[in-house]
């Protein structure tokens, strides 16, 4: 079980490395405008088949390409009720700050916990391979955040609780 | 600090305040809110600066949980019993409180450990008040006798507007909180810690302390309860006290402890809140940091260099 993950992030980075070939492309419908295609998904030319990536039924990856840009779909494990509201939690706080992550998108897709939107403007600016690192990392770093918050619940329930009964001891 | 203390630093910082700067005349009135919704208002007035009014108000009662006056069933005769010459009841009490008491510093003993002591006693008063019919109720237990409401479950103000059950029986008493919360992430950390309390009386190390039990539907022992005590978004959990746990010098640590279960929880859950923030932080500038990392040197020195344009 701990090693699918290894294979599952495998996976997903080389997609990526596949998929991450964006150029400038203005749009074609409106003139002087440029927009990420993948989000307007108008013309068939453009956009390429979506990669869906599954660990199991719980997490996937789906990967959408266009000519100029690349939207990265997540969804989370979830196994009980503690889980996901702490998924869901850190998920919405990470979403608020889209601002500062520049390749977040402000509103998960459809289905999804978190999205990310990488347009052209992005590939210029920052190196591709490290890009890519960081979708990754970002990834396991979710999954580790959310069990850690998790384990320091459960730690501080029972510390609480002992406290407690110590009282009447 | 992990458990809730019985003496109310407000009211001690005052009162040690009041005995150090005795001759030095100044007016003192404050109001402080407590969680729970008790509030404090002290006043000393420099005509008797021997003298101060000190006025508690008390959270709602619910319907079920009885009350004489406003006050808990007992209240009275707690006070007088814990504090004697020193503390004086006013009847009526101040507009807006409970409860207003009128203390004489020139009546505390000369013996300084005697005196904290009375001190540290009368900045308990919320528990002291609040908690007397629950004492009653454990003393009872204590002597092994019970009053006449045996086997019935006795509703007892801790919350606004909520309380929580004691069933008095001979050789124990059964303590049933339900648990409720506003917000949904608050119930389901409360939740997970309330199955902690019952993980955790399992360790050997724990034998001695109260049984401890926890369930979403309402317990056996509510069967007299009326319904609208009898919904709880968090579970209902349930102590079960012996004799041993009220002996002696035991059974205030033990009243205070039952009394405020559930501000300890609630307060826990906050502070776990408050951590969970303070790591999503840490984690969104540790990405960030690797974000920036992914920069380009070029774009980098681009947004470095600001100095004035040129100009032809």
């Amino acid at each position: 079980m701990a090693n699918t993950i290894r294979l599952y992030l495998t996976c997903i980075r080389n997609t990526l490395e596949a998929a991450m070939c964006l150029q400038n492309f203005p749009c074609q419908e409106v003139e002087r405008h440029n927009k990420p295609e993948v989000e307007l998904n108008t013309s068939p030319g453009l956009i390429m088949n979506p990669v869906l990536i599954c660990r199991n039924e719980a997490e996937k990856c789906l990967i959408e390409t266009s000519i100029n840009s690349i939207r990265i779909s997540m969804k989370v494990k979830q196994a009980d009720e503690l889980e996901n509201i702490l998924a869901k939690k850190f998920l919405r706080f990470l979403s608020m700050r889209a601002e500062a992550f520049q390749v977040l998108r402000r509103k998960p897709v459809q289905g999804y916990d978190i999205s990310f939107l990488i347009t052209n403007y992005h590939c210029e600016e920052m190196h591709k391979h490290k890009l890519i690192d960081f979708i990754v990392q970002f990834m396991e770093d979710i999954d580790k955040e959310i069990s850690e918050l998790k384990l320091s619940v459960n730690t501080r329930g029972r510390l609480v609780a002992t406290e407690f009964l110590k009282q009447f001891i | 600090m992990i458990l809730l203390q019985s003496p109310s630093r407000f009211l001690l910082q005052i009162l040690h305040d009041r005995l150090l700067s005795q001759d030095k005349g100044v007016d003192i009135d404050c109001q402080t809110v407590e969680f729970d919704d008790v509030r404090y208002h002290i006043q000393v007035s420099m005509r008797n600066p021997k003298v101060l009014v000190l006025s508690v108000a008390l959270p709602l009662p619910p319907e079920e949980a009885a009350s004489f006056d406003g006050l808990p069933f007992g209240a009275i005769e707690a006070i007088k019993a814990a504090y004697g010459p020193v503390v004086q009841i006013l009847d009526p009490p101040k507009d807006g409180f409970d409860l207003t008491l009128k203390i004489n510093l020139a009546k505390l003993p000369s013996d300084e450990e005697q005196k904290n002591a009375i001190l540290l006693q009368i900045a308990s008063i919320r528990e002291v008040v609040l908690g007397a019919p629950l004492k009653i109720l454990l003393k009872n237990l204590s002597m092994k006798t019970v009053g006449p409401e045996a086997g019935q479950p006795v509703a007892l103000v801790h919350r606004p507007n909520e309380s929580f059950f004691v069933v008095p029986q001979a050789d124990k008493a059964t303590v049933v909180y339900p648990m409720r919360f506003l917000d949904s992430i608050d119930i389901v950390l409360a939740t997970s810690f309330l199955q902690e309390f019952v993980e955790a009386r399992r360790t050997a190390a724990l034998n001695n302390a109260p049984a401890c039990m926890w369930s979403q539907s309402p317990p056996p022992e509510l069967k007299g309860a009326p319904e609208s005590a009898l919904t709880a978004n968090a579970g209902f959990v349930t102590f079960v006290v012996n004799p041993r746990h009220v002996e002696g010098k035991k059974l205030d640590r033990t009243v205070w402890n039952l009394l405020t279960f559930h501000a300890y929880v609630s307060y826990h859950v906050k502070c776990s809140e408050g951590f969970m923030h303070t790591r999503m932080r840490r984690r969104v500038d540790t990405l960030i940091q690797a974000l920036d990392r992914a920069k380009s040197d070029a774009e980098k020195l681009k947004k470095m260099v600001t100095g004035p344009s040129f100009k032809k």
